[in-house]
């Protein structure tokens, strides 16, 4: 979340409803690292980073006259941004289903090492593991994505992924849990066809 | 803890160590455009309410004098009967006469 102590948010959010252009920018530029990060997360497949971000802003100031205060602005923010992502991703195509094959050496080993080794990954494998994370998420639904995401990847508490999605608890629970399972078979087709 | 689930959180743990190293600031005239596209949304959109705003009011009026014509005007047309009705035809009357009764 953005530093709002070192800025002056309710200021420029009162100039911003008085058309201050400058404070339109101010507050572009104060919120772009925590918009860019949430949409370079759930980033769709053929949709430009900055093409998303913008349609992000362009919500948050035609919705400014809703925002209460009743949360914090960035939290009031990074919903938007994070409905916005869901938007996007339920509106594409679903990925075609993918093969060992499809895996780059590094993601097959990866694969590979996960499933029959007890150790656990080295930290230089890091940026293959990311990579396979993102394959084996890119096969779930969305929202199904958005939650598996949320929990394992970015650590969020259920109440924190409640109030970012605007699930009730239950069924953020109930979504982990079919998306685990999900997952689960995904694993084990993959590992099926790599035996084949 | 099943093997796909264990595999899964092993995964999950080495993924969180790969840092995203791209830059997050706003890219050059980003944040000008998106002032500029927002605040030009809201004037089209006060423009918008304005006569929005206007066209109910001319509604309302119009109503208004609607009714107020017909208050006014429903005095005769109570007292009105048929037969003043009827009278009031100089074509139909005419044509009667030509009628030859």
């Amino acid at each position: 979340m953005p530093d709002d102590e070192l800025f002056d948010l309710a200021g420029c959010l009162d100039r911003v409803r008085r058309r201050d252009q400058a404070a339109a920018r101010e507050l572009v530029d104060h919120l772009y690292p925590m918009v860019i990060r949430i949409v370079r997360a759930r980033l769709p497949r053929r949709v430009q980073e900055e093409d998303l971000a913008q349609e992000i802003f362009l919500k948050m100031f035609s919705r400014m006259e809703q925002y209460q205060g009743a949360v914090p602005f960035s939290h009031w923010v990074s919903r938007i941004a994070v409905t916005t992502c869901i938007d996007h991703l339920r509106a594409q195509q679903r990925r075609p289903e993918f093969r060992m094959a499809d895996l780059s050496e590094n993601e097959a080993n990866m694969l590979d090492t996960v499933m029959t080794s007890e150790n656990a990954v080295a930290p230089d494998e890091a940026l293959a593991a990311h990579e396979l994370v993102h394959k084996l998420l890119g096969q779930l639904k969305p929202d199904d994505r958005l939650v598996i995401q949320l929990l394992d990847l970015e650590q969020k508490t259920i109440a924190e992924i409640s109030a970012l999605t605007g699930w009730n608890t239950s069924l953020v629970k109930v979504r982990a849990f079919r998306a685990r399972r999900k997952l689960q078979k995904h694993f084990q087709d993959l590992k099926r066809k790599e035996h084949s | 803890m099943n093997q796909e689930d264990l595999a899964w959180q092993k995964l999950v743990v080495a993924a969180r160590q790969a840092h995203d190293e791209r830059d997050e600031t706003a890219p050059y005239g980003f944040s000008t455009r998106v002032a500029a596209l927002a605040l030009a949304m809201q004037s089209q959109a006060s423009i918008a309410s304005i006569l929005d705003r206007f066209s109910w009011r001319a509604l309302g009026i119009a109503s208004v004098l609607a009714i107020g014509s017909v208050g006014v005007s429903y005095g005769s047309w109570s007292t009105s009967t048929e037969e003043d009705l009827l009278s009031d035809e100089p074509v139909v009357s005419a044509l009667f006469d030509a009628s030859g009764e």
